[in-house]
């Protein structure tokens, strides 16, 4: 289980552009959960997921993991139970190394990088395998540079390779944002299907509201670093994307937007 | 024709001394996108490791590898203080490389002298006897001059240039060395992959600064002596030689980048001799070779540029 405790988050701390996002903020993520998480921009939901990996420091709390204190745990040693995907496919992989080797790489997440051949070749049926489940093709193009793959095949092997060893938690920071609606939809699908086979606790930040109502056990809203929604289970399943919409308007009407 | 033949030997020989150099930056410059000035200090820092040793009785090809590993030391210390003390790139490698202009030259007074004080001895020289790479195995094997010409520099270099090369690309090809070119395609997915991405950084300076070291070493081979002022200059050979290889030859997908590196180099020593041979004077030579890297520059820009141009033409008809 991890656990958010009493976190306090404050930006540009004395000076005037001071500004407290998190205060005194508790959240519990089970599990077996796939939680979605729904803001308005500024509300908070990138600096969770931050919060989450160390990506950035928190000012007051703490982060646990099963109970134990992880909020000076650097963030890539966090990253050993967690895989992410950004939501700038450019991120999730390495634009100049070929397919075969991000593919290696992400397979030795976990195992020490010494002096070993970089790519084994007995694995790359394995990679092959792996790719296909994708269906764009890309087991044919093991030798090709990712940098010139599109964005959407981009962001299947990011989330392919992100999930390729054990971890626990999958983060995935508006992993759909960037994509047109046809791969939005096929990315989606596909993390859903990882998520159920891999039993990952996943966290999922979005705009988009359908996903957020189809998809997950559980759903967050955020406002001003403060949760005004919360739905698990039948009630979440309950839901629909006109509940969450009109919540949505009310809260940019007190903004004055 | 025997004159050609001795300039010919004399830029592909020098070619050759500074292609470590610029395969080191092709870990540090081009890998990394780390400018890295450390090597002005490394580079003189080798070669007073490598002549002090020899001068005492080491064997020149442990002296050399030693040479090779208080270059990576130097290199460590910038990746430390970029890495771990948030220096900028540039004031890290300006900071070391100003510290070791003293060690350098205490290091040279206090081996040739005993003098700490550093006030003694500023040279260190070859002696005729002396052993060292130029007259040990396999070198030795070489006949001294042939036609009046010697190939043995020539050849001992190239050996030496080839073996640096192709344990650096069999490295590039390691788990670690994959890691090490992620980090500077994009340092972020290293630490997804649960890595310390600054560890690679420090890993690939010592690299680049240990190549750079023994660059200096065959570059003393060349004048027959260490002396304090051979490492001015050489943040522009370096970066002038990779960028002109790998600008040159960037269509050529069969050759790697590390023999493009070389190749570089030697074409930059190319030009260099050529303007020499149509009379200016070498006093003139680092303004020479300033402009001579402005025009690298230049030229590589416009290539790289057409690259990224021509990829997002591309990505767009997709």
């Amino acid at each position: 289980m991890l656990e958010l405790n009493h976190i306090t988050k404050i930006y540009n701390a004395g000076q005037i552009t001071e500004t407290c996002l998190f205060n005194d903020f508790s959240l519990n993520f089970h599990d077996g959960d796939f939680v979605s998480v729904v803001g308005s921009n500024g509300s908070g939901k990138t600096s969770l997921l931050n919060i989450i990996c160390g990506t950035i420091p928190i000012d007051g709390g703490a982060v646990l993991l099963d109970g134990k204190d992880i909020s000076e745990m650097p963030e890539y040693a966090r990253y050993r139970q967690i895989g992410r995907v950004y939501q700038n496919p450019a991120m999730g992989s390495c634009p100049d190394l070929t397919i075969a080797e991000n593919m290696a790489l992400a397979d030795c997440k976990g195992k020490r990088y010494g002096l070993q051949r970089g790519v084994n070749g007995k694995r790359l049926a394995h990679y092959r395998e792996l790719l296909s489940t994708l269906g764009l093709g890309l087991e044919n193009k093991l030798d090709i540079p990712v940098g010139s793959l599109s964005g959407g095949q981009r962001q299947a092997m990011s989330l392919l390779m992100a999930t390729m060893t054990p971890i626990r938690f999958l983060i995935l920071d508006e992993h759909t944002a960037a994509l047109d609606p046809k791969t939005a939809e096929t990315i989606m699908e596909l993390t859903d299907r990882i998520v159920k086979q891999k039993h990952l606790t996943a966290i999922m930040v979005t705009h988009n509201l359908r996903y957020a109502v189809e998809y997950g056990n559980r759903m967050l809203m955020l406002h001003k670093g403060e949760i005004v929604l919360e739905k698990a289970a039948e009630e979440k399943a309950a839901t629909r994307v006109s509940d969450l919409l009109s919540l949505f308007n009310e809260i940019s009407v007190e903004c004055g937007n | 024709m025997l004159a050609l033949f001795g300039t010919l030997e004399v830029f592909i020989k020098m070619g050759l001394v500074y292609s470590l150099l610029a395969m080191g930056y092709y870990v540090s410059y081009t890998l990394l996108d780390f400018p890295d000035l450390t090597v002005e200090g490394t580079f003189l820092g080798g070669a007073v490791t490598y002549g002090l040793l020899v001068t005492h009785g080491c064997n020149p090809w442990l002296a050399l590898i030693l040479a090779f590993l208080m270059g990576a030391a130097f290199g460590t210390l910038t990746g430390v203080l970029h890495v771990k003390l948030k220096i900028r790139p540039l004031l890290c490698g300006i900071l070391v490389s100003t510290g070791l202009i003293s060690l350098n030259l205490v290091a040279t007074s206090a081996g040739v002298m005993g003098d700490f004080r550093g006030e003694s001895a500023s040279t260190i020289t070859y002696g005729r006897s002396l052993t060292t790479l130029h007259n040990s195995f396999p070198a030795d094997l070489i006949p001294a001059k042939i036609h009046g010409i010697s190939l043995r520099d020539v050849l001992l270099f190239l050996l030496i240039a080839l073996l640096f090369k192709l344990l650096l690309d069999l490295f590039l090809k390691t788990r670690r060395g994959m890691l090490l070119r992620a980090t500077g395609n994009n340092a972020q997915f290293v630490t997804t992959l649960a890595k310390d991405a600054g560890n690679n950084k420090i890993l690939g300076l010592a690299i680049g600064n240990g190549f750079a070291a023994v660059s200096g070493v065959l570059y003393s081979h060349v004048t027959g002596n260490v002396n304090q002022s051979m490492g001015i200059g050489t943040v522009v050979i370096g970066l002038a030689s990779l960028i002109i290889g790998l600008s040159v030859f960037h269509k050529v997908r069969l050759l790697k980048p590390t023999t493009k590196v070389i190749l570089g180099a030697i074409i930059y020593q190319a030009c260099l001799t050529l303007v020499n041979r149509l009379g200016v004077p070498t006093a003139y030579n680092k303004l020479v070779m300033a402009l001579l890297f402005v025009l690298a520059l230049i030229l590589g820009d416009r290539v790289l540029r057409r690259n990224t141009k021509s990829k997002k033409t591309q990505e767009k008809e997709r």
